[in-house]
């Protein structure tokens, strides 16, 4: 009875062991390549590390070898759930440094399919969430909006997940004729059927066990980690990019930020779903406000200054004095050569507000048809840190809950 | 061993590449660019100025860095007007602490490397939740080697990480200095401009 061997303790009169269990990197609930080394004391953890970089692409070192409109296909690739986000980024930081103009249209498109593409990542991190807490059926109602919104989509940029549609200064093409209607009754339907999903989870009362007081983060460890999104709105405080530091036209619209009270896993359900409800009231006020209406609208009014211009020409007057369509109808600015442009010199830090938190781009230009340095600040990369500090002390079965609910992306943290 | 023959070789070709340039390294590609200028308005747009630009003014935070007796170089603003500033290693803990405390940075959103040839820094960015109000940080690396932030903003663990392995700046006094991307047995540090890839167990890469 007298010796001790370390690590291993006698309670009870049973001799007890720390179990190191080794969690991925294959694995079904880590949404990705994640390796948790834990060490487990019967079901609690005691400790546990994250090592990541089994999806490390170098997007980074990508950069500085292609030119800027050339690696543009490649950030899709960074965080292919919401990719309409990282091109923005990407984008504004180009426009940023060359101080393009960008016309009123095209920020209304990339507000519309911003928020869309925030609407298809909380769908999808509904289904797999509750799908880890072994709830199938959600899966399948998320999946079926998912996909109405991605032919969305697709009949808009060609692609389901993979956009590539914003370019310097504009957008690649005019949305098509009757897709504003479309978009329309896509959303019309979505409140209820948000309806309809907290109906089957909100008040489920094995959900209700699994999350309610569980992971609970404040706002002062979301500071300590660097944790943004979501996760530290549900800690109460409604910090949130499209409010404090708006960006394309989001100070013209009016929307509310969702805060929670206590910060755990159930909080933060429940703000993703207010999140979902409040973006499809700022799609709805975009496609009212959005300037030139519907794309038929624009080519009557195209068609309907050529028509005067050639009259004017028949008269003998100088077709030029009839007016140019509004520049804010347009979606590209100042025209430009995508495959040899070169931003001046200069260096820029832009950020947005991701589906998952704060996501930035720091861009270095020198001037060369190549970014001297890009670096991606991805929100996952933060938001995973702090799972350590999370499960800590907590039960082994806890894991998916709180792992789940802080939706992070792996491609997004190794890059 | 090998990792730090590899490092010691790249010292030496960046100490050649110092010995050559004698310019500053943020103009001089700018300026090598000017000649091949072609037609576009987008690219002539990108000509860089002809005079040395004037001295940068001081930002609110420089000043207020200043009036608490840190020695600051004030470097303007970056083109979304976030202020930047650059603090002495020797001093970049003290200042850093002033931020946190008194200027309200409460966030440090990233910390990433930059290759400037013959010498190379680290930039953090920071946000204060209370004046939403972004920051870059820059901090030169001197041989490589700069004080870790880590006990000021604690999420500066991971970032620092990544900027170790990708870059090869060492944070003094960081609890965990360990790759975090790359494979631990990795050579060298992707990142870094002079990196070319002759591990020999990568042969396969050349057929």
């Amino acid at each position: 009875m007298s010796t001790q061997i370390p690590g291993v303790s006698t309670e009870q009169g049973l001799k007890t062991e720390d179990l190191v269990v080794n969690i991925g990197p294959q694995h079904p609930s880590t949404h990705g390549v994640l390796r948790l080394i834990t060490t487990l004391n019967g079901e609690v953890v005691k400790d546990m590390e994250p090592i990541i970089g089994y999806l490390h692409r170098s997007k980074e070192k990508m950069a500085e070898s292609r030119s800027y409109f050339q690696y543009q296909p490649t950030i899709d690739r960074v965080e292919y759930l919401s990719s309409f986000f990282d091109h923005y980024v990407y984008v504004s930081s180009i426009e940023a440094i060359a101080k393009l103009k960008v016309p009123k249209r095209v920020q209304y498109i990339r507000m519309i399919t911003m928020e869309l593409n925030r609407i298809t990542s909380h769908l999808l991190w509904f289904g797999t969430f509750l799908l880890d807490l072994g709830a199938t059926s959600p899966m399948f109602y998320a999946f079926r909006e998912r996909e109405e919104i991605f032919k969305l989509f697709e009949d808009l940029t060609g692609a389901r997940m993979m956009y590539n549609y914003y370019r310097f200064g504009g957008v690649n093409a005019d949305l098509p004729v009757g897709w504003i209607e479309k978009c329309r009754k896509v959303i019309r339907n979505l409140p209820d059927r948000f309806d309809e999903y907290e109906a089957i989870v909100t008040k489920n009362p094995i959900i209700l066990d699994r999350t309610v007081g569980i992971g609970k983060l404040d706002f002062q460890t979301c500071m300590k980690y660097g944790v943004t999104g979501p996760s530290v709105r549900a800690a109460g405080v409604p910090m949130d990019m499209r409010k404090s530091n708006p960006y394309c036209c989001y100070d013209e619209i009016d929307f509310d930020v969702p805060v929670g009270k206590y910060g755990d896993v159930y909080d933060r359900y429940l703000i993703r779903i207010a999140e979902m409800r409040e973006s499809v009231k700022i799609i709805e006020q975009c496609l009212d406000k959005i300037p030139g209406g519907d794309t038929q609208n624009i080519l009557n009014k195209q068609a309907e200054i050529e028509a005067a211009r050639k009259a004017a020409k028949e008269r003998g007057e100088d077709p030029k004095s009839i007016p140019d369509i509004d520049p804010d109808w347009l979606t590209q600015g100042q025209k430009i050569n995508l495959m040899i442009y070169k931003p001046p010199a200069g260096e820029v830090f832009t950020a947005c507000e991701s589906p998952r938190g704060m996501l930035g781009c720091y861009l270095i230009s020198d001037g060369t048809p190549k970014a001297y340095r890009l670096k991606w600040r991805g929100a996952s990369f933060s938001n995973l840190s702090v799972l350590p500090e999370l499960m800590i002390g907590n039960l082994y079965p806890d894991l998916m809950a709180i792992f789940g609910s802080l939706d992070v992306i792996l491609p997004e943290v190794d890059r | 061993m090998s990792e730090e023959k590899k490092e010691n070789n790249s010292g030496n070709a960046s100490n050649k590449e110092t010995a050559e340039a004698s310019a500053p390294a943020e103009k001089q590609p700018a300026a090598a660019e000017k000649p091949a200028a072609s037609p576009t308005p987008a690219a002539s747009a990108a000509k860089p100025a002809a005079e040395p630009p004037p001295p940068p003014p001081a930002g609110e935070y420089g000043q207020a860095l200043e009036k608490a007796g840190i020695p600051v170089k004030h470097l303007g603003k970056d083109a979304s007007g976030c202020e930047m500033i650059e603090l002495a290693p020797s001093d970049v803990i003290k200042g850093a602490t002033f931020l946190r405390d008194e200027a309200g940075f409460d966030l440090l959103l990233s910390c990433t490397g930059v290759d400037w040839k013959e010498r190379r820094e680290s930039v953090y960015h920071l946000f204060s939740t209370k004046s939403h109000k972004f920051l870059a940080l820059k901090v030169p690396a001197e041989n490589d080697h700069s004080p870790s932030l880590v006990p000021v903003w604690n999420a500066a663990d991971w970032h620092e990480r990544e900027s170790y392995d990708l870059m090869g700046i060492h944070y003094d006094g960081h609890p965990n200095l360990s790759r975090i991307l790359m494979p631990s047995d990795w050579l060298g540090h992707p990142l870094r401009k002079d990196y070319k890839v002759d591990d020999p167990r990568l042969v396969w890469n050349e057929r």
